[in-house]
Formats: C-alpha cells, structure tokens, sequence
C-alpha cells in the first residue's frame, strides 16, 4: 500500500508540464542577464556599494593604496581597478554560483556560499560523517566554506561545517532545556498511574533516559582547519598568549576589498534558544580580518560565545589567531542588565543579538597563536 | 471594512488598520470556537506546510496552487516568525478564512504561542509596525489560542503541525483535549505540535527491520516493541519526544488510517517522506530565512490515492531587480531592517518615518532579503 503510494508519487513528478521551480530559475536567469547588461545598473551597483560601507566618508581621508589585489571570480561585476570587482555577489550564471576569489601578494582567499544539504548529502553525513551525533543541526550549509590560502608556501586555514560539527563531544553536555525536570517528573508521575499491560503506547520510566548521549547545544570549539598541502614543510600555529591583535590597524576605515557572511550551522533547538556558526571576513590591501563566532543561547539557562579570529598582515605574512569564550548563566545576565532590560519593549530582541550579549557577559578563556611564514 | 475590501488591500501588502484587525481577530474566534480539535475535510485539497513570515511566498504560492476559493486549502500551521512580513502573512489567511470558511483551513503550529513569538520575532514585528502601544500581538495570539489541532482527508489521512504524541492513541483522545489555550510545555497538545519523526530504519540496522520478521502487521507490532529506536523517545535536551516507526504504524492501525502529513521540519527538497510514506513531511517556504537555498512544496490531493508534490523556489520579487535601484531609500531599509533585528533603541524615534516606508518596494526587499552589505566588524 505505502510502497504503491511512493511509486505513484515518483511517477507523478515526471508528468508532462513545467515544473515551477524551472519557469522560477528561467525568470531568474533572465533577470540576472538583463541587469548585468544595463550599463545604468552597474553604475547603481557601485553607489549602493559605497552607501553600504559606513566608512565612506572619512575613507576619503586617506590615501588610496596603490591597487595590487587580483579578482579571480570571472562571475563577478567590473572593480575599478582590474576590471572585476567582488562585491556584492555574482551576476549571469547559470547554474546560479557564488564562488568569489581575490589574491594579493601570495595569499588567496576564497569563499562559496551554497544552500542547506540535500536529504543525500544530510544521510551520508549523519550515518558516516557524523554518526555520533543523535540529531544533526536544522540547517547545514555543509558546502558553504571560507578559505584563507597562502599559495606559495602551500597552507591553507578553511572554516567549513562539517570540520565544526566534528569537534561537537559526544558525551551528555549536562545541559537541558529549562523545563525539563517538570517536564520528566510528569512523565514518572503518570508511568507510575496507569500501567496497563497491553498498552504499547506507554513509555516505561526506564525508556525516559535519554538513549543517546551528544552535546544537542552544538557547542564547538572549531578554530578553522588548517592544511598543509605539502607534507613535508608542516606549518602549524605557535601560542602566544601575550600576542594582541592589531585594533587600531584593524580600525582604520580602509576600502574592503572582498567581503562575506556565512552561516555553518544553524538550529533553534526545538524553540528553545539558538545555536549558531557564523563566518565573516573582510579583506583590505594590507590586511584582512576573519571572525568565525558560535553563539548558543538556551533560554532561562545559559549563554555562550566562542570567538575565532585569524588576522593576517599581508606584507609581513604573519598569521594571528585569537581564539576567546564568555559563557553566563542566563540568569546572571538577566539580572546584570535587568535595568537595560526592563527599559526595553522588548527584552528578547536583546538577547537574540550575539553582538549585545557578547559584550556583557565575562570572558572565561582567552588563547592567542601565532605563525610567521 | 467589507472582507473583500480587506482582501484587496492585503494581496498588495497593505496593513489594515488595528481596529479592524481587532473585529477580525473577535470574527475568527466566534467562528473557531466551534469547531472540533479534529476538523473533517474531503479531497481535492491542497495541503501547505510552514510559511513563517513569507509573504511574498505565499502569493507566489497562490499563483501555483491557485487562489483561493478555486482550490481548497489545508495550512499546517507556523504562518509567523522569522519571515519579515509575519503580520500580512496571517491576516491575510485570517481574512481568507472568514471570507471562504469552507474552502480554506488553519492548522495550530508551534509557532503559534506567546512565548515563542515572542522570541523568534514576531512580536518585535508587531510592535515595529504597530506602534509599541498596539495590541496587534494580544488579538492575535488570542486567535491562536483557537485555531484546530488536526484535520482528517477523506477519512483516511491524518495531518497535523508536529506528530504524534504517546497520550494520544486514538482520534477521540485528541477531541477532549481542552485546546484554548497557550500551548503547554507538556502533554498530548505539546507533542502534536513539536514531535518530529526518527527514521532509523534505513539507516542503523542493528536497531531496525532485522528483528521484525511477521508480515502480519499486529505481530510485528508487537516485535518492533524491543527496537527502541521505533518507539517514542526522549530528546537529548531533556523534553519533547521522537515518534519511530511502529508508534506510526500503531496509530495508523487503531485509527484505520492510511497516512499522516505533517509540517515542522526544514527539507531542502521541499519534501521528506518517511517510513516508506507513512509520514511526509511537506514544507512550504522557499529559500527558508531568506538564506537557506531550500525548495518548497505544496502537496496537490487530487483524491486519497492521487496526488502531486508541486515544488517551487523563491519569489523573484525577493531578489531580482534589486540591484537596479537607486540608493536613496537604502539606508531606511537599513534601518528597518536593523530595527527588526537589533531593536536599536536609538530607532525608536524614527517609526512615525518607518511605517511610511514602502515595505514591499524592490529597493527595501533587495536590501531585506539578499542584502549583502559590508561591515567594518572587529
């Protein structure tokens, strides 16, 4: 009966007509030719460009750097100076791909953006490349990475999806939802009730352990892969944990070259608070910053952030990664900015922004590395 | 305001204004309020999963599965959260449902609860668009509070927003559930609308078909009782349960049904079918939080046996032709948008200029929905 339900489902999916989704990415694809042939547009493309960095005005301030960056993205709309430009994304393709690359001096970066894994990709990586995990995160952009590469000694340090979930432990993280004590003991409470002999449905006081053990907050301290191409010149990070990156370097208000924001993983853990990886990186003619940043919050019990930043000085090839963790009880921090809070209409929007929590809740690790090519 | 009258002002993105959403909401409930946990609807029907916000989406949806009321509809809940436009979403549903109340039906969703809303969103959006004074939200959760738990197609298929619940064994259990009221953290209401399905079988042997060997469905049945992966089980978090195979083919069983449809669940494809099609899972919005590159779909019930998964994208209006506007209304999109999710208090001030803000011009859904704009971050 099921079986003969699926195969009809199959059949049906090859009747005659147009699917939707193919008149949507025809639209689409036509679109995207037209915009990216209307010299009018282009024009429109660069002072959007220009509003967007906030910067604009006392960029102007400075010197402009003689350009030596090179765009390696043929998809990519016309930069002032080599005739390709990064932001903002890609124009014409099709299949539609965001794959942007720039190069100064020996350094390569590249990033991809692509959707969520597909029910294959997402049962290969629970029964092989995750099987400890018992649930993997509601959105996987698994085929999203950011990839910062120096060319000639062969290195590379990637942010990818799967490399972060493979570090989540896989032991009982001790941490459950606020409402879970209420939640067993009513279950104990009616087990013990009515115990029926027959009924299959019952759930045995034994059966509400938990059967699997795994950290379900996703909580990773992933600082990026690092890979050495070449296996005998192996280039690994050194700590220094007195090492401080640059601020007032990273300040100056200097053009960006190349951006992007990604998203690793994401899950709202079944309504109660999120757990997310995000990835930034922006890239200047000297320099370029990456922050990868995990943020989880499981409501009326606990915050956290785990900050990875890479600094890379481009001229002195010098890498510095800072790796920090705040954590708070979510109580602690309720009742620290209980006055921010109750001012606000709307507490939870506070909450929901990494960027406010980071900055009130303490730092409880603090680890700094260092490599000098 | 005539429901009409309503109707044209929201498929072109308009807000109505707070009193008549208050007589609309107090219409609904008068007309919910009767109505069974349980609601009994007959094929053709077409049914759709989560929208979350999307509206845009969903008129794009209407366009492929027809308006309403020349094609019935089955919504499976979650119309709010996350998306930006959470507000024009449901009222557009609300109005549609009072104007049509036979040819479209509302299903109660997780997301359809003070406390969630209240963190994922859609009471921020109230409030954004409505003033902080406004009582959108209370009306509007107050509806939520009486929309239906479950709908059965044709006797034969059940639908619900999450799954099955193991204080829920039989149809007649779920009509005494008292369900006008914010959802519980607990009990059979909780579960319907939170409980998602594990499908181990194809996929650990060890725990799975091996160990049943009967075809008759009752012993095997009562075989699958010593798989523990086909049962109910705890979620690692310490609350809400899985539903496995055999909870469904029991339910499915008792209840002389054939199928269940279900929502809740993010697929890339649009659509996931487990346990050999016993649950589906059908979701709804494409390009999911306007990031996630995912299909959607609609389930077509032609009758009980025929049936089509009609999948489709994102609107275009989402992204196309953004790039082609001048930047003058950028930075009110901006800040709108920044509004929306930082809740800046510095912004307050500005609403009076916000809610003049054409929220459904290209400029302000370019910058919304695919905005890709530099930060100098630290």
């Amino acid at each position: 009966m099921a079986d003969r339900d699926v195969e009809k489902s199959l059949k049906r999916t090859v009747r005659p007509g147009i699917n939707t989704i193919e008149i949507t990415a025809a639209r689409e694809l036509h679109a995207r030719t037209v915009n990216a042939r209307n010299p009018r547009n282009e024009r429109a493309m660069q002072t959007t460009t220009t509003t967007t960095t906030m910067a604009k005005s006392s960029a102007s301030f400075f010197k402009e750097p003689i350009p030596r960056h090179v765009c390696n993205s043929a998809n990519n709309p016309p930069c002032k100076h080599c005739g390709r430009m990064i932001i903002p994304s890609p124009v014409a393709t099709y299949p539609l791909e965001d794959n942007p690359s720039i190069s100064i001096n020996n350094w390569t970066i590249t990033s991809r953006k692509r959707p969520i894994l597909n029910s294959e990709e997402l049962e290969d990586w629970e029964t092989n490349k995750l099987s400890g995990l018992g649930a993997l995160p509601e959105m996987i952009f698994g085929n999203n990475y950011i990839s910062i590469k120096n060319v000639e000694k062969n290195w590379s340090i990637d942010f990818r999806a799967l490399d972060a979930l493979s570090m989540v432990n896989l032991e009982d993280s001790g941490i459950r939802v606020s409402y879970s004590k209420d939640w067993i003991n009513s279950k104990l409470k009616t087990t013990a009730k009515e115990v029926h002999e027959d009924d299959l449905f019952e759930i045995s006081s034994e059966s509400l352990n938990i059967v699997k053990n795994y950290d379900w907050t996703y909580s990773t301290e992933y600082k990026g892969t690092v890979i050495n191409y070449n296996d005998n010149d192996v280039i690994d990070f050194k700590t220094d944990n007195d090492l401080v990156l640059p601020i007032d370097k990273l300040s100056k208000p200097d053009q960006i070259l190349f951006f992007d924001d990604m998203i690793l993983f994401e899950d709202e853990l079944a309504d109660n608070g999120i757990s997310i990886l995000n990835v930034k990186i922006r890239v200047m003619n000297e320099r370029l910053l990456l922050l990868s940043r995990f943020f989880l919050r499981v409501d009326d019990v606990i915050v956290r952030v785990y900050d990875t930043r890479i600094y890379v000085e481009f001229d002195e090839n010098k890498v510095i990664r800072e790796f920090k963790q705040y954590e708070s009880e979510y109580n602690d921090l309720m009742a620290n900015q209980k006055r921010v809070l109750a001012h606000s209409r709307d507490p939870k929007a506070l909450l929901r922004d990494s960027n406010w929590v980071v900055e009130h809740i303490p730092l409880v690790k603090r680890q700094c590395e260092v490599i000098q090519f | 305001m005539e429901l009409d009258e309503c109707l044209e002002k929201l498929y072109v993105g308009q807000l109505l204004p707070e009193i008549t959403i208050r007589a609309l909401c107090f219409k609904l409930k008068e007309m919910l309020v009767k109505e069974s946990n349980v609601i009994h609807i007959t094929t053709p029907v077409t049914v759709v999963g989560d929208m979350h916000g999307q509206f845009h989406d969903m008129l794009e949806m209407f366009k492929i599965g027809g308006r309403v009321p020349d094609t019935n509809y089955l919504f499976l809940g979650d119309y709010v959260d996350r998306g930006l436009y959470s507000i024009e979403t449901i009222m557009l549903l609300i109005v549609l449902k009072l104007r049509y109340p036979n040819r479209i039906h509302l299903l109660r969703g997780n997301h359809e609860s003070r406390q969630i809303t209240q963190s994922y969103g859609f009471y921020t959006e109230c409030l954004n668009k409505y003033g902080d004074d406004s009582r959108v939200w209370h009306y509007l959760t107050d509806v939520f509070d009486h929309l239906v738990l479950c709908c059965i197609i044709d006797d034969s298929i059940f639908c619900v927003h999450g799954g099955l619940s193991p204080n829920v064994q039989t149809i007649d259990q779920i009509k005494i559930i008292d369900r006008f009221r914010e959802i519980p953290h607990d009990g059979a209401m909780a579960d319907l609308v939170w409980s998602d399905p594990e499908d181990n079988t194809g996929t650990n042997n060890l725990n799975g078909m091996d160990m049943i060997t009967s075809n008759d469905p009752e012993v095997a049945f009562k075989q699958s009782l010593s798989v523990p992966s086909q049962q109910f089980q705890v979620s690692p978090r310490g609350a809400g349960y899985t539903f496995g195979r055999s909870v469904v083919e029991k339910f499915l069983y008792l209840n002389n049904m054939e199928r269940i449809y279900r929502a809740h669940q993010l697929c890339n494809e649009g659509y996931q079918i487990y346990f050999d099609g016993l649950v589906t899972t059908v979701w709804s919005a494409p390009n999911y939080c306007y990031r996630c590159g995912n299909k959607a779909s609609i389930l077509e019930l032609y009758s009980k046996n025929d049936y089509y998964f009609n999948v489709f994208d994102e609107a275009p209006e989402n992204k196309i032709n953004g790039l082609s506007q001048s930047s003058t209304s950028d930075i009110t999109a901006r800040k709108l948008l920044n509004d929306y999710f930082n809740d800046d208090n510095d912004l307050i001030d500005n609403d009076g200029s916000i809610t003049e803000t054409d929220v459904f011009s290209e400029e302000y859904q370019s910058k919304s929905a695919s905005s890709r704009r530099v930060e100098y971050f630290l």
